[in-house]
C-alpha cells in the first residue's frame, strides 16, 4: 500500500477519532470527496452527513455536522461540531429533534415565518435525519 | 460574658458552618476540575479552526478586510458581552470582574455601552446602578453552557454588530492562567483585526492547496465558527476561574472556622473549669461550716 492515511475528527468536545485509515470520504459542501493516501493538501468545507472510512477493508461510517476537513502530511484532519459513531448516537434525541424541526417547519409555511428561522428549522431536521442514517449501520 | 450554655450552642453552629464550607470546596474542587478538562478539550478544536481561519486569510489577503465582521461598525455604540457567575460565594471574582468594568469605562469617556451579561450577578450589578441590560443570556445557565450555547451567544453577537449600532464588540470574561492565578479581561471580539490574523503563520502553506469549494467561500464558513470559539473559549475560562476562586474562598473559610472554633473552644473550656473550682469551693467551705 502507498503510504497510510491518519483520520482525526476534532469536535469541541473532544478528539472523537483519531485512527490509521485507508480511505476516508467526505461529505464535501458540493458532493462526496475521495480521499486516499498521498492526497494533495486540502482543505474542503462540508455538508451535514455521514463520512465513510475503511478500515482492514471494511468501510465504516462516522456522522458530521457540516465543519472542516483539511488534508495535509497524509493527515486528513475534520473539524466539525459534532463527529458520532453509530452506536454513540442518540436515537430518542434525534428523533424528537426530527419532530420538532418538522412542527417548526410546518408553522413556519403557514405564517411565513422568518427565513431565518426556516434555514435553521431545515438545518435542525437534516441534522437529524443523517443521525437516524448513520444509527441504521451500527449493528455491524 | 458569653455563659457556658452560649457559648456551647456558638461551637456547634460554628462546626456546622465548617462542614458546610468544607463540602462546598470539595464541590468546587472538582467541578474546577471538570471544567477545566473541558477546556483541554477544547483545544484542538480551537487550535484547528484559529489555524485554518489564519491559514485563509493569509491566501486571501487584501481581500478580508472589505468583509463586514472585519470592518470597523457603522455605529458609535459599544457592546459589551460580560461574563459574571450566577451565584456568590466566590471570593472576588465577580467584583474583579466590575472593578475592570470600571476602569474601561472610565478609559473610554463618552462612549455609549450597551450590554450583553451571562451571570445573574452581573445583571444585579448593572440593573441596581440604573444601567439597562440589552439581553441578560440565561437559557441554558451559565454552568450547563456548552458549545451549542456558546456558538448561539456569538452568533447574537455578530447579527447586533451587523446590524450597524455599534462600531465594536467587547468580551469581558476572566482568563484562567493558574488554579491561583486568574485576570478579568477587556478583549476586542469584533470586528476582526486581519492584522492579528495575518501575522501568524500568514502565507505559511501557499502553494498548491486545493480548496473545495473555494477559498471566500470557506472563509466566509470557517468565520463564524472562530468566532464561536472564541465566546466558548471566553465562557471555559470564566467558569473555571469562578471554581478555582470559589474554592480558595471556601477553604479560607473553612480555615475560619476552624480557628475561631478553637478560641472558643479554649474559653468554653476554661470557663467550665472555672465553674468547676468554685462549686468545689462552695462544698469545701460548706462542710468547713458544718464542722
Amino acid at each position: 500500500m502507498a503510504g497510510s492515511l491518519t483520520l482525526r475528527v476534532i469536535t469541541p468536545a473532544r478528539i472523537a477519532f483519531d485512527q490509521t485509515v485507508e480511505s476516508v470520504r467526505v461529505p464535501g459542501a458540493d458532493g462526496d470527496l475521495g480521499i486516499l493516501p498521498r492526497h494533495a493538501n486540502m482543505v474542503a468545507a462540508l455538508d451535514t452527513g455521514l463520512m465513510r472510512y475503511r478500515v482492514g477493508g471494511k468501510e465504516q461510517v462516522l456522522y458530521v455536522s457540516g465543519g472542516f476537513c483539511e488534508v495535509r502530511d497524509s493527515t486528513v484532519r475534520v473539524v466539525t461540531e459534532a463527529g458520532e459513531r453509530p452506536d454513540e448516537i442518540d436515537e430518542e434525541r434525534a428523533r424528537s429533534a426530527e419532530r420538532r424541526a418538522r412542527e417548526r417547519l410546518s408553522q413556519g409555511r403557514v405564517q411565513e415565518g422568518e427565513p431565518l428561522d426556516i434555514l435553521r428549522a431545515e438545518a435542525s431536521l437534516r441534522r437529524a435525519l443523517m443521525r437516524l442514517r448513520a444509527r441504521e449501520f451500527r449493528s455491524e | 460574658m458569653a455563659s457556658i450554655r452560649e457559648l456551647r450552642s456558638r461551637i456547634k453552629s460554628v462546626g456546622s458552618i465548617r462542614q458546610i464550607t468544607r463540602a462546598m470546596e470539595m464541590v468546587a474542587t472538582t467541578k474546577l476540575r471538570r471544567f477545566q478538562e473541558r477546556a483541554v478539550a477544547s483545544r484542538p478544536y480551537s487550535q484547528e479552526v484559529t489555524g485554518m481561519v489564519t491559514r485563509l486569510a493569509g491566501m486571501l489577503g487584501e481581500d478580508v478586510g472589505d468583509r463586514p465582521l472585519f470592518q470597523k461598525g457603522a455605529g458609535s455604540r459599544t457592546l459589551i458581552l460580560l461574563v459574571t457567575s450566577d451565584r456568590g460565594l466566590c471570593g472576588a471574582y465577580n467584583s474583579n470582574v466590575f472593578r475592570v468594568l470600571e476602569t474601561w469605562l472610565k478609559e473610554h469617556p463618552g462612549r455609549e455601552v450597551d450590554y450583553y451579561v451571562y451571570g445573574r450577578k452581573g445583571y444585579q450589578y448593572l440593573t441596581r446602578r440604573g444601567r439597562e441590560v440589552e439581553r441578560f443570556l440565561v437559557e441554558p445557565p451559565l454552568e450547563q453552557t456548552d458549545y451549542r450555547a456558546a456558538a448561539r451567544a456569538a452568533r447574537l453577537c455578530s447579527e447586533a454588530f451587523l446590524t450597524g449600532k455599534y462600531s465594536d464588540v467587547v468580551v469581558l470574561y476572566t482568563a484562567f492562567e493558574s488554579v491561583v492565578r486568574y485576570v478579568p479581561k477587556v478583549v476586542p471580539f469584533l470586528p476582526i483585526e486581519a492584522g492579528t490574523m495575518q501575522g501568524e503563520g500568514g502565507g505559511k502553506t501557499g502553494g498548491d492547496l486545493i480548496l473545495e469549494p473555494d477559498a471566500s467561500t470557506i472563509f466566509d464558513r470557517l468565520v463564524p465558527r472562530y468566532l464561536e470559539t472564541r465566546i466558548y473559549n471566553a465562557l471555559l475560562e470564566s467558569l473555571t476561574s469562578e471554581y478555582a476562586s470559589r474554592r480558595v474562598s471556601m477553604k479560607n473559610a473553612t480555615d475560619a472556622a476552624k480557628t475561631m472554633q478553637n478560641a472558643l473552644k479554649r474559653v468554653y473550656n476554661r470557663k467550665r473549669q472555672e465553674n468547676i473550682t468554685k462549686e468545689l469551693l462552695d462544698i469545701v467551705g460548706g462542710s468547713e461550716a458544718l464542722r
